[in-house]
């Protein structure tokens, strides 16, 4: 014994460590996996109905051998504040809420108008374990449904509404639709930020169609590329309820400023106002009547590649901003009668009379969807942060003199000039 | 005028021996003189005693001389004069012992036969390409191997007896002016020093020899390969060559030494080079994986990715331990399974793998026993052990060490538990060599023969991690 | 026997006290006192604190073979100098728990449930005290076999970052005030250098490897400054909302990735800074121990280290940031004596010396 005890102080260490392992082992013995103790939850979504607040959770419970349907529930509970409606919701499923794998933050247009909804995404922000790429979104129905209509889609085509969300932040709205990223806008100068929208619309004939076929779904990511025509991936119905609602993908995007909406962009504002973002080439641009081989006809082009020169400057105190988009295009479509396909060759060099059109077009667009921001004085696409990169002086002097960096929008001369060449 | 008594010696000599069946002697007369053999049949070799010693003698005609008798008269390579107090040992090590009346000197002749088996491939280094020879427990022809593979004046092979009962032969190898001579004489030193009955296999002096004697962690290298001894004594090490034993211990040992292999060096050098990774990949996967596992399961389930997560959770729902101690179950489960197929006779080697892989993991899998995530880590780890098998024993330990460490202390412990465990090696040091050589110290001029090996045009100097006394290969 | 380390394990000590302290949740802090001009401060404060470098070669070239103190006690004797080392002991104490309560905050947020945080500094003191026991030399090595983890990991979650959309941070944004007072206020997250003279015994420098220890500093240095730079281009005005910036600077903002939470990497990379950085200031706080107490084992002054850190471990436990803050509101005039005025007397001995040396020859 007394040699044992001299070699244990030889290397106390050692002893020390082998101590904490006893100690720990039964804790080690004991605890079950995180993944029973814990309710996974993969999105959230936040309602607003009779001053409080409802937080839904959709929650994957794992059950043996079963299969993925019926493992995707939607948890809800109700409180005056978010937190409380999470412990609420956390009763009724008999789990602990893992928020570690939420990948989308649901907020209902209601709360969106009402109130500033970074007070109310402000408990799920604190939670650290919460990812920070977390998409954030809104929708105009209530996100308990949207949830609700996710859980069949889901049984279908695996994790739809993150891929959903995920192809329009890419393809359609070309930034980010994180928490991150509306924090970003929130607590920047101008303190507006824009999130993606998915829509719920109400059940209609195309359920027939839906429940026929799954194709049919998958065919609906294609049609949401052509940026002008609203297309809508119709998701599966709601499970129970009387209304039926159905995921409709428009595309959209609400405008917030101070947290509140203020405007809401449609797809193709989006694809105009995205002209001058380098990053969105996935667009497509559709010119009307132009006179080829003698008939009038109707053009799409794809955008191949973009470059996006940018330069701001004050005029006569004014604020300036020049933009030069050069084009990459591709004819991928041409609507008319008699067209022979070795006629496309031809026509895929542009002509001055198209690309006056596409000129004109984008630009009309562009001011278009510019319009919309300038009303409500929100700077989402980042002039003013532009200004203030390439000239801080200037613009603390102009700002000064209009007294409002939220009007500053409104001053801006926009000067774009679009060189369009075949890719 | 006294010399021997020859039947009181031969008498003597047999009731020091506890009259043991295989005791022989014979005393031949002629005329007043006598000689008298003695010798134990077990070990000489018959044929040869009657052709070298009986016939010589018997054919003699004129009067024996003693120093005749040892320089002309018998027929044998290996004859000496020996003190009376060798005798006894001489006749035990199997030599044939003449006294004679006539003489007080002693004449030890080596007839020494015993039944050896001829060199064969070590079954536990194979070779694909490369000298096949390995050692065999007989200590001659050990060095011979070794002999004929360094001509060289400087091998120097110098024999200690260990052991007060068995008196084995250690022989101490090395070549001169490569060696370092503070090695040797360490060596030296610690093989005096130590205090056993017997040595039956090498692995008996090993813990004598090491520094740390307590650690988990191999001090001293064994190896079964002549041609790998070889090149280890071309480093500057020293061979240790334990009669009776096919594993020879070569000083100073780095832990590296386990990740390099004789193949590495018959191939491609870039091959190897990538071998070596993988090896400490394995290496690493197999002492960690099941304790990584552990805490992601408890602890850390946000690190999971989604879709592992489900699956996860999907097959563990319904499992009736918790993670820690199904993991702990599998992994006994693994190890009686190995225990029991190293020791089954080969015929029934198909039975135990029906009966473990089919049986018990697929069947355990199916009635919710264990799960498939589970089953797949241990038996990974188990797997990647072996890519390592000389070190297989202490990575079982470990293993264990690390399952606990994870599931009870999360990644924070299996982080401190790996820094604790380097810390440790780095303590180590096996004859004024850091264990961790090349990479802690880092010796730039080592690296050629670490994870990444060079050509062997290339490797134009010993590693300086074993202090050779001359530092180029010239 | 003395134990003495070699010129490219001091260098891999010396990156990991530069990484010290600045890597978690100084950049936020920062940010919320002089926004994204932190890297100035950050720049400035290394700018002093590598002034020490040359100190310390200077000292070494004319001390080869004496310890600290020695020399002190010689210069200025006993009682003074074990003044100096009790404060030694104060600084590099509150080092040890200033880098814990950091990375407490992480560990918090990030690793385990709330309640399982103490795990953490169970299973971090055993392996800090095995490696003070042991001494410097495998204590080194260890740094030197896991240097390369922590070099990639580093690496790794800077390049994992480019992957996110990144916009140059506004620059120039504080007011003169708030940037030196700043700097004041975190003087004591630096000042790590002073380490090296501690050791200065043990160390092994030939002739002309002195330029090594630059370039390892200058490396930590490079590689803290990249950091502060992406990180604040990364998160601009959200700054002050992320913590830990080594681990939040990998998040991506992509939407998909297969390979799920790639924070494993900043995890572990995070742990094994940290308890490297707790083993070296918990060596030096031993190291001056042993000075003052020289009849004493090293034993003793692991557990006097144990015993205290845990009584106030206890005593504020949970309440990191009032270790964080106590450290930042009224420890900087420590790090500053430590840091400028020590290495000036060490500079004048120094010179003295040499005068000395030239009046022989």
């Amino acid at each position: 014994m007394k040699k044992l005890i001299k070699s244990y102080i030889k290397n106390p260490m050692l002893f020390v460590f082998l101590i904490i392992l006893i100690f720990f082992t039964p804790m080690a013995i004991y605890s079950p996996g995180e993944n029973k103790i814990k309710g996974v939850v993969t999105a959230i979504g936040i309602d607003k109905a009779n001053e409080e607040y409802e937080v839904s959770l959709l929650t994957f419970i794992p059950t043996a051998n079963q299969s993925y349907k019926q493992k995707n529930t939607v948890v809800s509970g109700k409180g005056v504040s978010v937190t409380q409606a999470v412990y609420n919701a956390q009763l009724a499923m008999g789990r602990s809420v893992g928020l570690a794998h939420a990948k989308t933050t649901i907020v209902s247009e209601d709360i969106l108008k009402d109130e500033d909804v970074s007070q109310v995404v402000d408990h799920i922000s604190r939670i650290s374990s919460l990812p920070e790429n977390t998409v954030f979104i809104s929708t105009n129905g209530k996100a308990k449904e949207l949830l609700e209509s996710t859980t069949t889609l889901e049984t279908e085509l695996g994790l739809k509404l993150e891929q959903l969300i995920g192809f329009n932040s890419l393809n359609l709205y070309s930034i980010d639709t994180s928490l991150e990223a509306f924090y970003r806008g929130y607590y920047s100068d101008t303190h507006s930020s824009i999130i993606g929208e998915l829509n719920l619309a109400d059940e209609n004939t195309s359920q027939n169609e839906q429940n026929s076929s799954n194709s049919q779904q998958d065919s609906g990511g294609g049609q949401e590329q052509s940026g002008e025509g609203s297309a809508s991936s119709s998701g599966g119905m709601a499970q129970q309820g009387q209304s039926k609602k159905a995921i409709s993908n428009q595309g959209g995007a609400v405008v917030l400023k101070n947290g509140e909406m203020v405007a809401k962009l449609n797809s193709s504002q989006l694809n105009a106002l995205n002209l001058i973002n380098s990053k969105s080439i996935n667009q497509i641009i559709n010119i009307e009547n132009v006179p080829l081989s003698g008939e009038n006809r109707n053009l799409a082009y794809r955008v191949r590649n973009k470059r996006v020169l940018k330069s701001t400057k004050f005029e006569n105190g004014y604020p300036v901003y020049a933009v030069q988009v050069s084009l990459g295009l591709q004819l991928s479509e041409v609507d008319g009668n008699h067209i022979d396909l070795h006629e496309n060759t031809e026509m895929s060099k542009m002509t001055q009379d198209i690309r006056d059109k596409l000129n004109f077009k984008l630009k009309s667009d562009f001011t278009d969807a510019l319009k919309v921001l300038v009303e409500n004085k929100t700077d989402i696409i980042d002039i003013t942060q532009e200004f203030f990169r390439n000239d801080r002086k200037k613009l603390k002097k102009f700002i000064e003199k209009i007294d409002n960096i939220d009007e500053f929008i409104s001053y801006v001369n926009f000067k774009i000039s679009i060189v369009a060449q075949p890719d | 005028m006294s010399y021997f008594n020859i039947s009181k010696e031969i008498e003597d000599i047999k009731k020091t021996l506890n009259n043991c069946v295989d005791f022989s002697s014979r005393i031949f007369i002629r005329e007043k003189q006598q000689i008298g053999m003695i010798f134990l049949k077990s070990m000489i070799d018959q044929q040869l005693l009657s052709n070298a010693i009986f016939m010589p003698l018997q054919t003699f005609d004129g009067k024996f001389d003693f120093d005749l008798l040892q320089s002309n008269i018998i027929k044998c390579a290996d004859v000496k004069t020996i003190k009376k107090e060798e005798m006894i040992l001489n006749i035990l090590e199997g030599k044939v012992i003449l006294i004679t009346n006539f003489s007080r000197k002693i004449l030890s002749i080596d007839l020494l036969k015993f039944p050896t088996r001829t060199p064969s491939e070590p079954p536990t280094s194979p070779v694909l390409q490369g000298p096949r020879e390995g050692f065999v427990e007989d200590l001659q022809t050990n060095i011979t191997l070794l002999r004929r593979r360094i001509k060289s004046e400087k091998l120097v092979m110098e024999v200690v007896r260990v052991g007060s009962q068995t008196q084995t032969k250690v022989c101490i190898s090395y070549i001169k002016g490569i060696a370092s001579q503070k090695v040797i004489e360490k060596v030296k030193d610690k093989l005096s020093k130590i205090k056993i009955d017997g040595v039956v296999d090498s692995y008996n002096i090993l813990s004598f020899l090491e520094e740390r004697p307590n650690s988990l962690f191999k001090q001293i290298g064994n190896q079964e390969k002549p041609d790998v001894v070889v090149a280890k004594m071309l480093e500057g090490k020293v061979a240790l060559i334990v009669d009776n034993s096919p594993i020879i211990l070569t000083i100073p040992f780095l832990f590296m030494e386990d990740l390099q292999n004789s193949n590495d060096y018959y191939t491609n050098h870039h091959y190897s080079s990538m071998v070596r990774i993988i090896r400490l990949l394995g290496l690493l996967l197999a002492i960690i994986a099941p304790g990584f596992y552990l805490s992601l399961q408890i602890y850390h389930y946000n690190i999971l990715p989604l879709n592992f997560l489900v699956t996860i959770a999907d097959t563990t729902q319904g499992l009736p331990f918790t993670p820690f101690l199904e993991i702990l179950f599998i992994f006994l489960l693994f190890q009686i399974l190995y225990e029991v197929s190293l020791r089954l006779p080969s015929y029934l080697g198909l039975a135990t793998s029906v009966v473990g892989a089919l049986i018990l993991g697929d069947t355990g899998v199916k009635a919710g026993l264990i799960s498939p995530p589970g089953v797949i880590i241990v038996a990974l780890s188990k797997i990647a052990l072996y890519t390592i098998p000389e070190q297989s024993a202490q990575i079982t330990v470990l293993q264990l060490v690390f399952l606990f460490i994870g599931g009870s202390l999360g990644l924070v412990g299996l982080t401190s538990g790996a820094i604790y465990i380097i810390n440790y090696l780095n303590t180590l040091d096996s004859f004024g060599t850091p264990y961790l050589a090349p990479y802690a110290p880092r010796i730039s001029s080592d690296l050629k023969d670490g994870l990444i090996v060079k050509s062997i045009q290339r490797m134009n100097s010993r590693p300086k991690s074993f202090n050779p006394e001359k530092k180029e290969r010239s | 026997m003395k134990q003495s380390i070699n010129i490219r394990q001091v260098g891999i000590l010396l990156i990991m006290t530069i990484f010290a302290n600045k890597i978690l949740l100084m950049p936020s802090l920062l940010f919320s006192e002089v926004k994204a001009d932190g890297i100035f401060v950050v720049a400035v404060l290394f700018l002093l604190e590598i002034l020490t470098l040359p100190v310390f070669i200077i000292l070494k070239e004319h001390y080869p073979n004496e310890s600290l103190y020695e020399i002190l006690s010689k210069k200025i004797g006993i009682i003074l100098t074990k003044i100096i080392y009790i404060l030694l002991i104060v600084f590099f104490f509150l080092k040890v728990l200033l880098v814990f309560s950091v990375t407490y905050v992480y560990f918090k947020q990030q690793i385990y449930k709330d309640e399982m945080i103490w795990i953490a500094l169970i299973s971090f003191l055993p392996v800090i005290n095995h490696a003070v026991i042991s001494g410097i030399r495998p204590l080194s090595r260890t740094m030197e076999i896991f240097f390369a983890v922590v070099l990639v990991g580093f690496i790794a979650c800077l390049s994992f970052s480019l992957f996110t959309r990144i916009n140059i941070p506004y620059m120039f944004l504080s007011t003169p005030k708030s940037f030196f007072d700043s700097i004041y206020r975190h003087f004591f997250a630096f000042g790590d250098i002073f380490f090296l003279f501690l050791i200065m015994d043990r160390i092994e420098i030939k002739k002309g490897q002195s330029k090594t220890l630059y370039k390892y500093a200058i490396i930590g240095m490079i590689l803290v400054l990249i950091l502060y730079f992406l990180y604040y281009s990364k998160y601009q005005v959200t700054s002050f909302m992320h913590n830990n910036a080594l681990a939040d600077i990998l998040v991506f903002s992509v939407q998909f990735n297969a390979i799920g939470r790639l924070d494993i990497i900043a995890m572990i990379t995070i742990m094994m800074i940290t308890l490297f950085q707790m083993e070296i200031f918990s060596y030096a706080f031993s190291d001056c121990f042993m000075k003052i107490f020289p009849k004493l084992n090293t034993v003793y002054s692991v557990i006097v280290f144990d015993i205290i850190f845990c009584l106030i471990y206890y005593v504020f436990i949970g309440k990191y940031e009032i270790m964080i803050k106590t450290t930042l509101e009224y420890f900087p005039f420590l790090a500053i004596i430590i840091n400028i005025v020590l290495p000036i007397v060490f500079l004048i001995f120094a010179l003295l010396k040499r005068r000395e040396n030239e009046k022989t020859d």
